[in-house]
C-alpha cells in the first residue's frame, strides 16, 4: 500500500475553482520522504486551498492528488490514520483542559502516543489542567501542534503555524518543527513569513494567484534570480531613480516601505558613485547598508509587490 | 472507552461548564415550573365548578340551589352523587356539595320550635386548600343566611366536611406536560446553536480531518441531547410531583419513550435550522424567531379555543402542539387535541422529514 521509497505528497495539476474564483489553477509539485516543504505566499495565493485537498478535507475539481502513494479522495480514512493536522485559526471545545482534549483526540486514531508524551513534547506541562480558552496564543498554537501529533503521524500539515505569535513564540515553534524534522517526520508547512521559510524549509514553492510562481531550496531560488547584492538605505527625493539606476554595477533599483534598494554586481563601484552622487547634490545617504538578497527580494521580484501585506 | 462516549463525555464537559447553556437547559424550564406552579395553584379570578347533589328535592333545597348559583364564583354542575364525586376525581369539578334528604322537614320541625339540625356535606381536596377554603368559605355563609333567615340565627344546617382528592386539570398538572414539551422543544431547537459555533470556530472541520467517522459525531450531539431531555423530564415531572401533587396517570416507560421520541423530533429540526445557519449570532436570532411563536401558538399554554380559526390551522401544524398533547393524555389523561396515535404519527414525521433534509443539507464548514 505505501511506497516507502517513492515521494510521501505527489501533486500534479491540480485545480480547485470556486465559482470565478481559481483559488488552485494547475499546481504540480511532490515532497520527499523526511523534507520539510514550505508553500509561500500571500493570503488568497492558495495555499490553504492546497494543503486542505492533502488533507482530505476537499476534493480537487481536477489532477491527481496522492499522499503516501494512496489518492486523497479515494482512501481518505486510511491517510487520516497516518497524517497529523494543524488548521489555521482554530479554537477546539474551549471548555475542556489540554489533557482531555489530547485524550479526546487520541481515541480517534488506532495508534496514539501517550498524552504525557505529548504534553511534554510541546512544553505544556504545567498547563495540562487549564481550559483552551484560557491558553495564550502561543500556548494554543503548541496545544494544537500537539494534537496534530497524537497519532505519532508520518507526514504533518501546519498551517501558518505562527501567525499571530510574537518572536519568542515563533521560536519555539520553530525548535518544534525542527525537532519533528530531526525525528525523520515528512512536514508541509505554508507562511507568509519569508524568515520561517528560510529557517525552516528544504525546499519552497512559492504560490501567488493559484499558480506556483518559483519552486526550490531557499539559497537556488535566490540565486536564480539574483547573482547581485543589494546595497540599500534611506529613500530621499534628493536622489532620483532614474541616476540612481546607471550607477556603475547597479542592474536594477527599486524602492520599497522607504528604503531604496540597488541590486549590484560591483558592490564597491556602486557604493563609490552612489556616494559622488549624493555628494555632487550635497546629501548623505542615510543607514547605508550592504546585505545579501533574501526570500523577500525573489518575492518583490517574482509579484512586484511585498509578501507580507 | 470507544470513541463515542468520549466525545460525548467532552460535550457533557463542555455543556456542564457553561453557565449560560445550563441555565437555559436546565434552570429556565424549572424556574418555569415554579412559577407557573405557584401563579395557577391559587384559584384566581376565574370560576370554581363545583358539584351540586339535591337528594332531598323539595322547594327549599331547591331555594338552597338558587343561592349557590347566584354565587358568581362558582360554576354549579347539577348531577348525582357517584356522578359528581367521579367528576371530581377526574378534575372536572374541584368540590361537591351535597344537600341531603330531610334538608325540608328538618327546616319545619325546626320553625315548628322543635330542636333539629342536618349537616350539608362539602367534598373537598385538603391538598388544594386555597380552592377548598373559597368553596368553604361561600358554603359557610349561604349556610348562616338560611338559619338567620330561617330560625332567628339557631344553628340548623350545618357543615360536614368530607375529603375526596381530585385531580386538578385546570392548572398545575395541565401546564406540567406543556412545560416539559416547551423544555424538549427548546433544547432541541437550541442544538442549532453549538452546532453552527462548532463549524464557525472550525472544530467539525478539524475532526473532519482525523479518521472519525462523521456519523459518530452527530450520533454523540444526539446522545448528549437525548440526556438532557431526560433529566429535564425528571426535574420537571419531579417538581410538579413534590411540589404541586401533579399524578401521573399513564406508565413511566410510555413518558420516556414519548420524552425520547419528542426530544428527538425537535433535534432534527434544530440540525435542519444549522444546516441553513451560517454564523452563531444569525443562528442566536433565527432559534428565537422559531421557537418564541411555537411555544405561543401551539396550544401548549393557551387553549386553542381562544384562537382565530386560521390561527387555530396554523397551531395544528406546529410538531409542539402534538407533543403536548402526547405528553398530556399519557400523564394526566386530559382533553385530548388528537388521538395519541395522531400525535406519534405527526411526530415521528417531522422527525424523519427534517433530518432527512438536514443530512442533505447539512455543511461541516
Amino acid at each position: 500500500m505505501t511506497q516507502s521509497d517513492g515521494p510521501v505528497i505527489r501533486v500534479s495539476d491540480l485545480k480547485k475553482y470556486y465559482g470565478d474564483v481559481k483559488a488552485v489553477d494547475g499546481v504540480s509539485f511532490e515532497v520527499a520522504r523526511g523534507e520539510v516543504f514550505g508553500m509561500l505566499g500571500p493570503n488568497g495565493a492558495g495555499k490553504t486551498t492546497t494543503i486542505e485537498v492533502l488533507e482530505g478535507l476537499r476534493e480537487p475539481d481536477s489532477g491527481t492528488v496522492t499522499v503516501f502513494g494512496m489518492d486523497v479522495t479515494r482512501h481518505a480514512p486510511s491517510i487520516k490514520q497516518r497524517i497529523g493536522v494543524q488548521l489555521q485559526t482554530v479554537s477546539l471545545y474551549p471548555r475542556l483542559t489540554v489533557t482531555e482534549l489530547l485524550d479526546l483526540f487520541s481515541s480517534f486514531y488506532e495508534h496514539h502516543l501517550p498524552t504525557k508524551q505529548l504534553i511534554d513534547a510541546v512544553d505544556l506541562g504545567e498547563r495540562s489542567r487549564a481550559r483552551s480558552m484560557n491558553l495564550s496564543g502561543g500556548q494554543q498554537q503548541r496545544l494544537s501542534i500537539a494534537l496534530a501529533l497524537v497519532n505519532d503521524p508520518e507526514l504533518i500539515f501546519l498551517d501558518e503555524p505562527t501567525t499571530g505569535l510574537d518572536p519568542q513564540a515563533r521560536r519555539s515553534l520553530w525548535d518544534l518543527v525542527k525537532g519533528l524534522q530531526a525525528k525523520g517526520k515528512t512536514v508541509m508547512l505554508t507562511t507568509h513569513y519569508m524568515e520561517e521559510a528560510a529557517e525552516l524549509c528544504d525546499r519552497v514553492a512559492i504560490l501567488d494567484h493559484g499558480h506556483i510562481l518559483e519552486m526550490g531550496t531557499v539559497p537556488e531560488l535566490i540565486g536564480r534570480r539574483f547573482k547581485e547584492r543589494a546595497v540599500f538605505f534611506d529613500t530621499t527625493d534628493k536622489l532620483p531613480m532614474d541616476q540612481l539606476s546607471k550607477l556603475a554595477g547597479v542592474t536594477r533599483a527599486s524602492q520599497e516601505d522607504g528604503q531604496t534598494l540597488l541590486y549590484s554586481r560591483d558592490v564597491p563601484g556602486t557604493i563609490g558613485s552612489l556616494l559622488g552622487l549624493a555628494d555632487g547634490l550635497g546629501v548623505e545617504p542615510h543607514n547605508l547598508g550592504i546585505r545579501q538578497a533574501t526570500l523577500e527580494d525573489v518575492f518583490l521580484d517574482l509579484t512586484g509587490r511585498a509578501l507580507r501585506d | 472507552m470507544n470513541t463515542l462516549m468520549r466525545l460525548t463525555v467532552a460535550n457533557i464537559r463542555s455543556l456542564v461548564r457553561d453557565r449560560a447553556a445550563l441555565f437555559w437547559t436546565f434552570f429556565f424550564p424549572v424556574m418555569f415550573v415554579l412559577l407557573f406552579g405557584v401563579l395557577f395553584s391559587g384559584t384566581g379570578s376565574s370560576k370554581v365548578s363545583v358539584g351540586f347533589v339535591d337528594q332531598d328535592g323539595t322547594p327549599t333545597s331547591a331555594e338552597v340551589q338558587k343561592a349557590f348559583s347566584s354565587v358568581s364564583l362558582l360554576d354549579l354542575k347539577v348531577g348525582t352523587l357517584d356522578d359528581e364525586k367521579a367528576a371530581m376525581q377526574h378534575g372536572d369539578v374541584s368540590a361537591v356539595i351535597v344537600l341531603p334528604k330531610g334538608l325540608q322537614q328538618t327546616v319545619v320541625s325546626a320553625k315548628s320550635g322543635q330542636t333539629a339540625s342536618i349537616a350539608i356535606q362539602l367534598y373537598a381536596d385538603p391538598t388544594k386548600s386555597q380552592t377548598t377554603q373559597v368553596i368553604q368559605g361561600i358554603v359557610v355563609q349561604i349556610a348562616n343566611g338560611f338559619n338567620l333567615q330561617l330560625a332567628n340565627g339557631s344553628e340548623i344546617v350545618k357543615i360536614e366536611q368530607l375529603s375526596l382528592s381530585s385531580t386538578n386539570l385546570s392548572n398545575v398538572a395541565y401546564l406540567v406536560p406543556s412545560i416539559l414539551a416547551m423544555a424538549l422543544m427548546q433544547l432541541g431547537v437550541f442544538a442549532a446553536i453549538p452546532l453552527v459555533q462548532q463549524r464557525e470556530k472550525g472544530i467539525l472541520k478539524r475532526i473532519g480531518a482525523t479518521p472519525l467517522p462523521r456519523w459518530k459525531l452527530v450520533a454523540s450531539n444526539i446522545l448528549l441531547r437525548l440526556m438532557v431531555a431526560a433529566v429535564d423530564g425528571v426535574l420537571i415531572i419531579g417538581i410538579g410531583i413534590a411540589l404541586f401533587n401533579v399524578q401521573v396517570v399513564g406508565s413511566v416507560l410510555a413518558m420516556a419513550g414519548l420524552i425520547l421520541l419528542g426530544a428527538g423530533a425537535f433535534l432534527a429540526i434544530g440540525f435542519l435550522l444549522a444546516s441553513f445557519l451560517k454564523t452563531e449570532e444569525q443562528a442566536t436570532g433565527v432559534v428565537q424567531v422559531v421557537q418564541m411563536p411555537m411555544m405561543f401558538l401551539s396550544g401548549i399554554f393557551f387553549s386553542f379555543d381562544f384562537m382565530p380559526g386560521w390561527l387555530q390551522s396554523v397551531a395544528r401544524l406546529l410538531p409542539l402542539t402534538y407533543l403536548g398533547d402526547a405528553l398530556r393524555q399519557v400523564m394526566v389523561n386530559g382533553t385530548q387535541v388528537a388521538p395519541l396515535g395522531v400525535d406519534l404519527a405527526i411526530l415521528t414525521g417531522w422527525l424523519v422529514v427534517c433530518l432527512a433534509v438536514a443530512a442533505r443539507t447539512f455543511r461541516w464548514e
